[in-house]
């Protein structure tokens, strides 16, 4: 008994020594940047697309010089969509491999999680690609008006549901509006974002439904929205649940209007919901569908040659880690590799062409830590398999096919006139 | 000795370099994770207590470390609205007695559901328990805050002193070594044999007087407490609680952890968290294959390492049983005193002319199948009445019918004059009766005299806080304790045998050290189910000779034997039974004449007699 | 009530793919007194081959089923092997462990080749919908429910008129005395789980149009059906085929009449109560540490 405790003694020992020595570090010669996302699990597609995203910008910029000759190096953990996991990989990422920034995570509440030790403790700038819970950039330091470490390049929840929200009873002219978010992941914060924009419009949700991961056949939630006679159906979730939405509606016979946030802004949407998605509008940042700039072009074709063919998983995300690397590399370019600085260097942005949209105004500010708006956000109708962006003239919502067919949305059941 | 002074210089050595951690490493990483070890080892140590120690598989574990968690953060911040409370910092500690009391309850909660369940019933029990909170926590939004959980938990303080990382790590090093000497304190005593007992065979701990029930419901408790401590310092480390921290796989991880470090024992899951909490972080690159990494390492162990790491270190049989240090029993004291009976008032001081046992009219059938019809008989104190019969004749359901195994269909049964109510399998023990197994069920790999004291149940005047905090009290118990079953064990002939371990007994010696047990109750009816069942004519003879001192004791023994010679050398009455009927009775000399008999019975079986 | 109907229908066809599951828990059970805790993987295991086979590779369906069946087959003695053999009759609970660690195993593979998101595999019927009156099932759905009704159906046929299936209930009452009769235990212990192994890959061919392709894909299907077969009792097949369904009945109804969140906060306190009550499940004999 006393020898297998003193055997523990010695390990715990032993560990301790082991790891008090970190190796070398070359924070010197390399700029180094840290990522702890989700890369296995259900929101792997959000991790990798931020991973991909984050390593396509830096070989790009590495193989045009790097930042003041030095090359940026990305180190990526798993953090398996768990706060515990994420916080303990930031502590390491800037302790033990000396990053100088961090792009965020995958998961709204490890980010909550997250913030607080890095503005108290560890003070090393984080972007946020991903989550969308408005708290995290609205921290406890920005309430407190210090220096606050935590940036969105992402969309926030609030603006996505005000523009979700607004598009739907303001632009598209609908009053009973029903709700059918997911139970976990943004899911959640969603939710609640959107249940409080409908109050705010004086409209609240006649019917606000959920699903989890283990329904597979939505009819108990869309027979109750029917019934509750919502005349647009708002979800928050992924592609494959909202797939069983759009199948599920399909075999009732149900016509409703459909939207959803950006959780299916990726081709894996129509994938598998094949033609039953037709018509679903999807609030996003960003359509790789239609016409793209030349620079989003490029990448595109850059990402199908890097990854045999594949078509991004998550496009916002990408995008978003993409900027996110091009814009610290502009901030560390101009003020040095010292964490402080770089903070607030990324306040004092006043211009940046990113590739989700062309900043003309500060990306960031003291007061504002997120870049995007609601006014950055488009509204898409999925096409034929294509997610094409929805204008608006004085007849009323519109598309404009491959074509250049112009063709109006019916606000009764979303289809084509 | 000097193994033992090692141990402590290692243990010291190893302490002090924990000690002096927070001096040495750089930054907080480090102490974040070795944090996170102690926080874990804590809720690892109560699931060994439960499910090493006590066999209770449970993988809801989570699930009570999230009560300890949410309680706590729920606790203390909504206590900082009182400023007194704020300045002087108790909110944190009250959160923390808070949770664990709140986790203890639903450990309770827990328990009852558990109680008759086994194996992956139990299981499936305690996943279920840990779905349905970790649902709770995610659906009920207004108090949990749901998904994203709640935010700005209060850091600990004393006073306005905030205890910021290199602090906490003290308190959750002061924790785990506390968790690891309560675990101790408890395996160590009645209690953790009790435990143990139930986990080997509950029928044989209640036939000594352990009420089952109520050792599994404590133990899930303590278990609970466990848990709820370690998660209330969980909450207030990570200054953040959200459902993912509490999910499944959080549970898996816990069991896991136990497992490989060694389930039973006391070092086991310290070891097998910090390994499986640090061995990640130590493997980055291999994050992609990080599941198969798991389950190979899960294999392997269960392969290499059948009980774990420190199982590789535990006792070797022979050694010296845990819980107190043997002193040499003075061998030239006196003859012992405390023999069965000899002590028990009730035994001595009754008249020998009022009946121990008094048995009317027993009738119990299975599904129309008659297993014992209208049968009587009477015991009286010193007497030895054997039941005999061929097999299916009804003998062993005519022991688990006195012993409250089964109910009968018709008939009265009367201890000392009152009529025999038997609620539960423990309380027979409680009116003074004992008995042994045919098949022996004895307590596995605990020694052969914690078997013997595992059967003073009933006497013992130890509590739990005793066993807890090794109260003088608690260790002078202990010390009698031992000496008595040690000098049962001498009674019985087992004297050198005290440390074996009861599963590396011969048989036959498993058979005295049963019926050691037995007498440890201090019984006034004792019944032998087949003792000489599997034993050797030399051991047939020391059984003999036991069975005659213990009349002489005052015990009224019933003996349900095949054995002739045995039967017809001590037996003061016989009754022989076949297909469930009495077919003759009488002294021993009677029933060697009777024709019935030598046809139904000896005839038959005079062969392997 | 058109409103109650509707929802029942939907909640039949999914309790019907927790009973396809479920049964495979009971089989081992049944034999061995151990059971394939990660059975929810090798369903997992099923819809990832066929998603293979079908979707990947182009083979009709009936290749597609074959080729699962073989692979099952070998992954099932496998399996075995590595997980239940070598800690047989311990009279522990190691099983629970190791079996968990092939699931582990499983969910990593999977991820490995077949990637991380959920891959569609369509319907064997098209996108054709059944209807009837204003009521409407996918086709997908009907075939869950005939398939278990089927399996069933053979697996009674199978334990009652075949050799090999009267040996698995004898083995089931006592080891021993199968032993004593000639009949080898071994080669029994090794069916049975192969047959559950098999059982988990059909289960898998036929629900992944309906679920998806995905690691995680059984992860939740399996645990549910694990509480299905003990809230009717391990050793009790009919009984896990009616509560499957009852309790995906019962919660679609939970989900339509109350809301989601409540379902399984419903259905997991349920099955403790009915543990509580009948700790061998509502339709298991009861079984007792022998005195």
């Amino acid at each position: 008994m006393k020898r297998s405790m003193m055997k523990t003694a010695a390990l715990f020992a032993a560990c301790a020594t082991l790891v008090g020595f970190p190796g070398s570090s070359k924070a010197a010669e390399e700029i180094r940047i840290g990522l702890s996302a989700a890369l296995s699990g259900p929101a792997a597609f959000v991790g990798v697309s931020i991973r991909r995203g984050a390593e396509m910008a830096i070989d790009n910029i590495n193989a045009n010089g790097g930042v003041d000759g030095k090359k940026i190096v990305l180190i990526v953990r798993d953090d398996e969509h768990k706060p515990v996991k994420t916080v303990a990989n930031h502590r390491e990422l800037v302790e033990r491999e000396k990053v100088i920034a961090l792009l965020g995570t995958t998961n709204s509440a490890a980010m909550l999680a997250t913030a607080p030790i890095i503005n108290d403790e560890l003070k090393v700038p984080i972007v946020c690609p991903a989550t969308d819970a408005t708290k995290i950039t609205e921290n406890k330091a920005w309430e407190e008006k210090r220096d606050n470490y935590v940036f969105r390049l992402g969309m926030f929840g609030r603006g996505q549901a005000n523009f979700l929200v607004d598009s739907m009873v303001k632009k598209f002219g609908y009053k009973k509006v029903g709700l059918l978010t997911w139970t976990a992941g943004w899911g959640v914060t969603g939710r609640g974002e959107l249940n409080r924009r409908l109050k705010e419009l004086g409209e609240p949700a006649v019917a606000d439904e959920t699903y989890d991961t283990a329904d597979t056949d939505m009819t108990p939630q869309i027979l109750k929205l029917q019934g509750a006679g919502a005349e647009v159906i708002i979800n928050y979730g992924l592609a494959r649940e909202n797939s069983f939405v759009t199948r599920t509606k399909q075999k009732l016979n149900n016509t409703t209007p459909y939207a959803s946030a950006w959780g299916i802004a990726a081709p894996a949407f129509w994938k598998a919901a094949g033609p039953s998605g037709e018509g679903v509008l999807v609030s996003t940042t960003i359509s790789i569908d239609g016409p793209q700039s030349p620079e989003r072009q490029a990448v595109l074709k850059e990402y199908s040659r890097r990854y045999n063919g594949e078509s991004i998983d998550g496009p916002p995300f990408f995008f978003a880690a993409y900027d996110a690397i091009y814009l610290l590399a502009k901030v560390i370019g101009e003020v040095g590799t010292d964490p402080k600085e770089i903070r607030a260097g990324l306040e004092n942005v006043p211009e940046f062409d990113g590739l989700i949209t062309h900043f003309k105004r500060p990306v960031f500010t003291r007061d504002r830590h997120d870049a995007l708006t609601e006014d950055d956000m488009i509204l898409g109708r999925w096409t034929n398999g294509q997610l094409l962006e929805v204008k608006y003239d004085g007849t009323g919502p519109y598309i404009v096919l491959d074509s250049n067919e112009k063709k109006y949305i019916d606000t009764k059941n979303l289809t084509l006139k | 000795m000097s193994a033992h002074m090692a141990g402590r210089w290692a243990l010291s050595v190893g302490l002090l370099l924990l000690v002096m951690a927070p001096m040495v490493t750089p930054g907080t990483y480090y102490l974040f994770m070795l944090i996170l070890v102690f926080i874990y080892s804590v809720v690892a140590i109560g699931l060994n207590i439960l499910a090493g120690y006590g066999g209770q598989i449970s993988l809801g574990h989570a699930a009570l470390m999230a009560m300890g968690a949410y309680t706590s953060a729920l606790v203390s911040k909504g206590l900082e609205v009182s400023p007194m409370i704020v300045a002087s910092g108790l909110n944190v500690w009250i959160g923390m007695v808070a949770g664990t009391i709140v986790a203890s309850v639903f450990g309770a909660l827990l328990a009852y559901p558990s109680l008759r369940v086994k194996g992956p019933y139990l299981a499936m029990v305690t996943i279920a328990f840990g779905w349905v909170i970790w649902k709770i926590l995610l659906e009920w939004v207004s108090v949990t805050g749901g998904e994203l959980g709640i935010t700005a938990v209060p850091k600990a303080r004393i006073g306005s002193f905030v205890l910021t990382t290199p602090y906490y790590y003290y308190i959750a090093l002061a924790a785990v070594v506390m968790a690891m000497i309560l675990q101790r304190n408890l395996i160590q005593s009645e209690f953790g044999r009790r435990l143990q007992a139930v986990k080997y065979s509950e029928i044989a701990a209640a036939s000594v007087g352990i009420d089952v029930y109520h050792e599994k419901v404590k133990v899930f408790i303590i278990s609970a407490a466990f848990a709820g401590f370690g998660g209330a310092l969980f909450a207030h480390q990570q200054n953040f609680v959200n459902p993912d921290s509490f999910e499944f796989f959080s549970s898996i991880f816990f069991l896991l952890a136990v497992l490989f470090g060694g389930a039973g024992t006391l070092a086991g899951p310290l070891i097998g968290v910090a390994v499986l909490t640090l061995l990640p972080e130590l493997l980055h690159d291999f994050d992609r294959i990080r599941l198969i990494v798991y389950g190979v390492f899960i294999l392997v162990t269960l392969y290499v390492l059948p009980k774990g790491v420190a199982g590789v270190f535990q006792r070797r049989p022979g050694s010296v049983a845990p819980g107190f240090s043997v002193e040499p029993i003075d061998k030239n004291r006196s003859d012992p005193a405390p023999v069965a009976g000899t002590d028990n008032p009730a035994v001595v001081s009754d008249a020998q002319s009022s009946p121990l046992l008094e048995v009317q009219g027993l009738s119990k059938a299975f599904g129309g199948l008659t297993a014992l019809a209208n049968f009587s008989f009477t015991i009286m104190p010193g007497q030895v009445h054997a039941v005999i019969g061929p097999n299916g004749a009804g003998k062993t359901t005519l022991i688990n019918l006195l012993s409250g195994f089964y109910k009968p269909d018709a008939g009265t049964i009367r201890i000392l004059g009152n009529p025999l109510k038997i609620s539960s399998l423990h309380a027979a023990a409680r009116l003074g009766i004992s008995r042994t197994f045919q098949t022996i069920k004895l307590f596995g790999d605990m020694s052969s005299v914690e078997n013997v004291m595992v059967g003073f149940e009933l006497h013992s005047e130890t509590r739990l806080w005793d066993s807890l905090f090794r109260t003088g009290r608690g260790r002078n118990q202990e010390q009698l304790r031992f000496e008595e079953a040690k000098s049962l064990m001498e009674f019985v002939g087992l004297g050198d045998h005290v440390n074996t371990p009861a599963n590396a007994l011969s048989y036959g010696h498993r058979r005295l050290l049963e019926i050691a047990r037995a007498l440890a109750v201090r019984p006034r009816l004792l019944f032998l189910d087949e003792p000489a069942a599997g034993l050797v004519s030399e051991e047939i003879d020391t059984l003999k000779d036991l069975i005659a001192s213990l009349r002489r004791l005052g015990i009224g023994i019933l003996l349900v034997e095949h054995h002739m010679d045995l039967v017809s050398a001590i037996s003061d009455h016989i009754t022989v039974i076949d297909y469930g009927q009495v077919i003759a009775r009488g002294d021993p000399a009677s029933i060697q004449r009777d024709e019935r008999v030598i046809e139904a019975y000896l005839g038959t079986t005079a062969d392997d007699a | 009530m058109e409103f109650f109907v509707h929802i029942l229908i939907g909640g039949i066809a999914t309790g019907a793919i927790y009973s396809l599951i479920a049964v495979g828990y009971s089989i081992t059970f049944t034999t061995m007194r151990v059971l394939n805790f990660a059975l929810g993987m090798w369903v997992m295991m099923g819809g990832m081959l066929t998603l293979t086979f079908h979707v990947i590779f182009g083979f009709n369906l009936l290749i597609t089923l074959a080729a699962v069946i073989v692979i099952m087959v070998v992954l099932g003695i496998v399996g075995e092997r590595v997980s239940v053999y070598p800690f047989f009759r311990t009279g522990s609970d190691v099983w629970v462990m190791s079996t968990l660690a092939v699931g582990f195993l499983f969910i990593n593979v999977a991820e490995l080749i077949w990637g991380r998101n959920p891959e569609p595999v369509p319907s064997f019927f098209g996108s054709g919908i059944i209807r009837f009156g204003s009521f409407a099932i996918f086709p997908q759905q009907l075939l869950v429910i005939v398939t278990a009704l089927v399996i069933f159906f053979l697996l009674h046929v199978f334990y009652y008129k075949t050799l090999l299936g009267k040996a698995f209930r004898a083995t089931a009452h006592s080891s021993d005395v199968t032993s004593l009769m000639g009949i080898n235990t071994r080669l029994i212990c090794i069916s049975s789980y192969v047959l559950t192994s098999v059982l988990a890959g059909i289960a898998g061919f036929i629900i992944v149009p309906i679920t998806f392709a995905e690691a995680q894909m059984g992860t939740v299907l399996g645990l549910k059906a694990f509480a299905i077969a003990i809230i009717a009792g391990l050793g009790a097949p009919r009984g896990i085929l009616f509560c499957g369904i009852a309790y995906g009945a019962l919660e679609a109804l939970a989900s339509g009449y109350f809301f989601t969140g409540i379902r399984d906060i419903l259905g997991f306190s349920f099955m403790i109560l009915v543990l509580f009550l009948r700790p061998e499940g509502l339709f298991g004999k009861p079984t007792r540490e022998r005195a």
